[in-house]
């Protein structure tokens, strides 16, 4: 252990003496979580809309307030045709088209039903669902507000059923709540990562693990040596996170906090261990860093964080069921969120352990101190 | 042959019995590729075993497989009384090894460097401390303690990269091209540290491309495409190819060989 922590001396030395690196080790991944966090949205506000208003009644009227007394359109045009229309969507100048044609209010009135067209622009698929379904709710709720009383009634006792969603652990769907966790992790993975995987083959390009590999040092030694420095900086990235979660994004913190910290102190060692074991096998940094690339994107974009992995294909889920972000972002969110216990999350937590095990016997095993 | 240590010190060292290297038909091969062919030699402790040969003709994978870096194909030898198939990890408790390229942390200071090596090595901190005064005093650094290595001279990063790799008193230090692009004045100074070395027991294994070096060795062995060709004194080998100096032995002889870079 005494050659251990010579090993750990050595690497927070030369680690003061790199400023860029010590830099992106303490500060960058806070700048990141403030900025990513903020930006990572999922709501859409001021989608811009033309409306194309044929009509020209009182009733056409009503409903065009409505869409702009909500926060999410801004009617930036009119138009008088749909045409004239068309072209603003091709000019990428609107999100949304309104068209009320003629006789719209005169139908309302009379048959009770009238319609009116929505044209939404498809380029960007998650804003033309939003579009078309903040879109939706204006309609219907300017349609209640229309619908006599007794149509209600009629339709109430027709059996209607409406449907009042309760979302359990985040009620008011807080995107942050939900994100802010995540992204924590994904960024502390992303970085622990990099500098673990530089770490190695930067001995090897400048020479100085030939020197190391002619010593008595033993194989775990060297990794331990390697690993422990970035876990700590990886422990201290996770708690001041969580500070600015808690008291900047006002994170709920339901579960406990030492068993969230326990469990990503076995976490942190999967990434680590992964890069040291990059690191072992590549020859230069350029190699090692296209290696780590691959993984991290991978894992990056299959952990759940930016799209649900309900919706991937039975593969690709499969696939996942080795991305170790995919279990922690879900731990991590069940002990803040839900107050979810050791027992409740168990499993997750058992693969975490087995993967740190397994990516870090390797790098010790992979690491070479004798070629040929 | 008029040595620069007295004849005397040889008998002053404090040998052990019996020789500290010894090869038997080592051989290494990569594939196809025969890098060291069957080499056979000893060499007695507290000796200057100098390890001569053109580029390409075997030296560091030669003294690679007796630091325990590179695994051999065939044969045996031993370092320090150990085997280089089996217990490479307890050779490396035993030699110090000084590669061409500069092998100390240039972002560290002389002073870390030296801590760090002693420590890996298993040194005590009170021994670390001690042994560090007494090395910089010994090469007149005690200012440059706490200079980053990166700004040293490089004739004062070899003199220091050496004392370090004797500072766990190995048997046996491996030196590989020490002395390269270093300035004359600096490379003698050199030599009298590996006599001081040497005089104090160590066994001093080098290779080098100097021929004033050579002369400076007890034995020289000198490699071609992977053999040992002509193993002896240096006064020795001039005489045995009738030449007057070691270049003219050295030239006679790699001017034979096909691997040359």
């Amino acid at each position: 252990m005494r050659i251990v922590w010579f090993l750990i001396e050595k690497e927070v030395r030369q680690l003061r003496r790199n400023r860029t690196l010590l830099a992106l080790l303490l500060v960058a991944p806070l700048i990141q979580l403030v900025l990513l966090s903020f930006a990572a949205n999922y709501e859409i506000e001021n989608l811009t809309l033309t409306v194309v208003d044929q009509d020209h009644s009182p009733a056409a009227r009503r409903l065009i307030d409505k869409f702009q007394y909500t926060p999410y359109f801004q009617l930036t045009r009119v138009r008088p045709s749909s045409a004239a229309a068309e072209q603003d969507l091709l000019a990428d100048h609107a999100d949304l088209v309104l068209v009320i044609p003629p006789r719209f209010e005169r139908d309302l009135v009379h048959g009770g039903a009238a319609r009116v067209q929505l044209l939404v622009n498809g380029l960007d698929n998650v804003k033309a669902g939003l579009a078309s379904s903040y879109a939706a709710g204006v309609v219907q709720a300017y349609q209640d507000e229309l619908r006599p009383a007794t149509v209600q009634a009629a339709v109430a006792v027709r059996g209607g059923l409406e449907v009042v969603p309760a979302y359990w652990y985040n009620p008011r769907l807080n995107y942050k709540t939900f994100m802010v966790p995540g992204i924590l992790v994904e960024i502390i993975s992303l970085i622990v990562m990099m500098v673990a995987t530089l770490n190695i083959v930067r001995e090897k390009e400048i020479g100085t693990i030939e020197q190391l590999n002619v010593t008595p040092i033993r194989k775990w030694q060297f990794i331990l040596g390697k690993l422990l420095p970035f876990w700590v900086a990886g422990l201290y990235q996770f708690s001041i996170g969580l500070l600015l979660a808690r008291f900047l994004f006002h994170v709920p913190m339901v579960g406990s906090v030492p068993l969230l910290y326990g469990i990503m102190s076995v976490y942190l060692l999967v990434p680590l261990g992964l890069g040291l074991l990059i690191s072992s096998v590549s020859n230069t940094q350029q190699q090692a860093l296209f290696v780590a690339f691959f993984f991290l994107i991978i894992f990056v974009l299959l952990c759940g964080l930016f799209t649900p992995t309900e919706y991937m294909p039975a593969w690709a889920r499969a696939l996942d069921a080795i991305n170790p972000l995919l279990y922690i972002i879900d731990i991590g969110r069940r002990i803040l969120l839900k107050g979810s216990t050791l027992r409740d999350v168990l499993r997750p937590v058992l693969i975490l352990l087995g993967m740190a095990g397994a990516v870090n016997t390797l790098a010790v095993w992979r690491y070479r101190k004798t070629s040929g | 042959m008029n040595k620069l240590h007295p004849p005397d010190v040889a008998a002053s060292r404090a040998a052990p019995a019996g020789p500290v290297i010894t090869c038997e038909l080592l051989t290494k091969r990569f594939g196809d590729f025969v890098a060291v062919n069957a080499i056979s030699f000893e060499v007695a402790a507290g000796e200057i075993f100098g390890f001569l040969g053109a580029n390409g003709a075997g030296k560091t994978t030669a003294m690679r497989m007796l630091c325990g870096l590179l695994g051999p194909t065939e044969g045996a030898a031993t370092v320090a009384g150990f085997d280089v198939f089996r217990q490479p990890e307890l050779i490396k408790q035993h030699i110090g090894y000084m590669s061409q390229k500069f092998s100390l942390y240039e972002d560290l200071t002389v002073g870390e460097n030296i801590r760090f090596y002693g420590g890996v090595y298993g040194l005590k901190g009170a021994v670390i401390r001690e042994k560090t005064t007494a090395l910089l005093q010994r090469l007149g650094l005690e200012a440059e303690r706490n200079t980053l290595v990166g700004s040293l001279p490089l004739g004062w990063k070899q003199k220091l990269a050496f004392s370090v790799a004797l500072l766990h008193e190995p048997a046996v230090i491996f030196l590989d091209e020490p002395t390269g692009g270093v300035d004359p004045i600096t490379r003698r100074q050199f030599w009298d540290l590996i006599y001081e070395a040497a005089a104090a027991g160590t066994t001093i294994f080098i290779t080098t491309h100097y021929m004033d070096e050579a002369e400076y060795c007890d034995r020289v062995s000198i490699m071609v495409d992977g053999k040992i060709e002509a193993l002896a004194s240096p006064a020795g080998l001039k005489r045995q190819f009738g030449v007057a100096t070691m270049d003219e032995v050295f030239l006679h002889l790699a001017r034979g060989a096909k691997n040359t870079e």
